[in-house]
């Protein structure tokens, strides 16, 4: 768990779905199960949007940055300080070069927009990500409202 | 394949995308777009998306690739529809696309297309 404020906490996490992400249609696929388990934990219509967007920008980075595509779970945290749900993304590489570029608005390496990243980022409430040469880890959390 | 219908009404060419499109999907209606376009010289192209529920930075870039696309055959290009939440969460993701025109409804678009906009003749 990322936030220190749960740490100590009453804290149960349970994996509702995991997504292999290697061809274009997992993409949709993964959205629509997001979309299902976050109507089914009570989200509103904006949050939902900004979920499932963020998870369409991590599935789009394993589809087309991945050696070998990746793998996204999504769980639901049940704790003191109420419900979230988390996504947890990871890949096998080739990991991300300059992590602080990868942050930047308008940085993209190929040809795209540049927004995926700092945009999860601004999107979801808590972000971490961590990245070598032989994979990333980016975990994200939304909490209910 | 999803196939996206696009219509041909008063020197206007209408196409609404509902769902997603997979890249395959978007280059296909990319050049139909563009021949249609180009055949039937229109002065404007709308493209609704009031059905569609998520545009990710992959979505907004085609968007933002089309509207140039067009422009540089002569003719204007639109977008309706965008929903309140979308909205929102295409500026939290940094993505203004500042050069798209946009209207609040098909109905607004097309009305600024036939009154507002003279044909290049």
């Amino acid at each position: 768990m990322t936030s220190n404020k749960t740490s100590a906490l009453k804290y149960a996490e349970s994996i509702l779905c995991e997504l292999v992400i290697k061809k274009e249609w997992q993409i949709s696929k993964a959205r629509q199960e997001l979309k299902k388990i976050a109507l089914s934990q009570g989200y509103n219509s904006t949050s939902i949007v900004e979920l499932v967007t963020s998870m369409s920008e991590l599935a789009y980075n394993l589809f087309f940055h991945t050696n070998n595509g990746g793998e996204i779970k999504i769980s639901v945290i049940k704790c003191d300080n109420g419900t979230g749900i988390k996504l947890a993304c990871n890949d096998s590489g080739p990991g991300i070069i300059s992590i602080e570029d990868a942050l930047q608005d308008g940085y993209s390496t190929n040809g795209g927009l540049g927004g995926g990243l700092p945009g999860i980022k601004r999107l979801m409430d808590e972000f971490t990500i961590a990245s070598n040469q032989h994979g990333t880890s980016i975990t994200c959390l939304k909490w209910l409202i | 394949m999803t196939i996206i219908p696009i219509l041909y009404l008063k020197s206007t060419l209408i196409a609404s995308i509902q769902t997603e499109l997979t890249d395959e999907e978007v280059l296909l209606f990319q050049s139909n777009l563009l021949k249609k376009n180009h055949k039937l010289n229109t002065k404007g192209v709308i493209i609704d998306v009031s059905t569609l529920d998520v545009i990710d930075s992959y979505m907004a870039k085609v968007l933002k690739d089309l509207t140039s696309m067009v422009k540089l055959q002569g003719s204007v290009f639109l977008l309706s529809g965008v929903k309140p939440a979308v909205s929102s969460t295409l500026v939290d993701m940094g993505m203004m696309l500042n050069n798209v025109e946009t209207f609040l409804s098909l109905d607004q678009a097309f009305d600024y297309l036939s009154t507002k906009v003279q044909a290049k003749k």
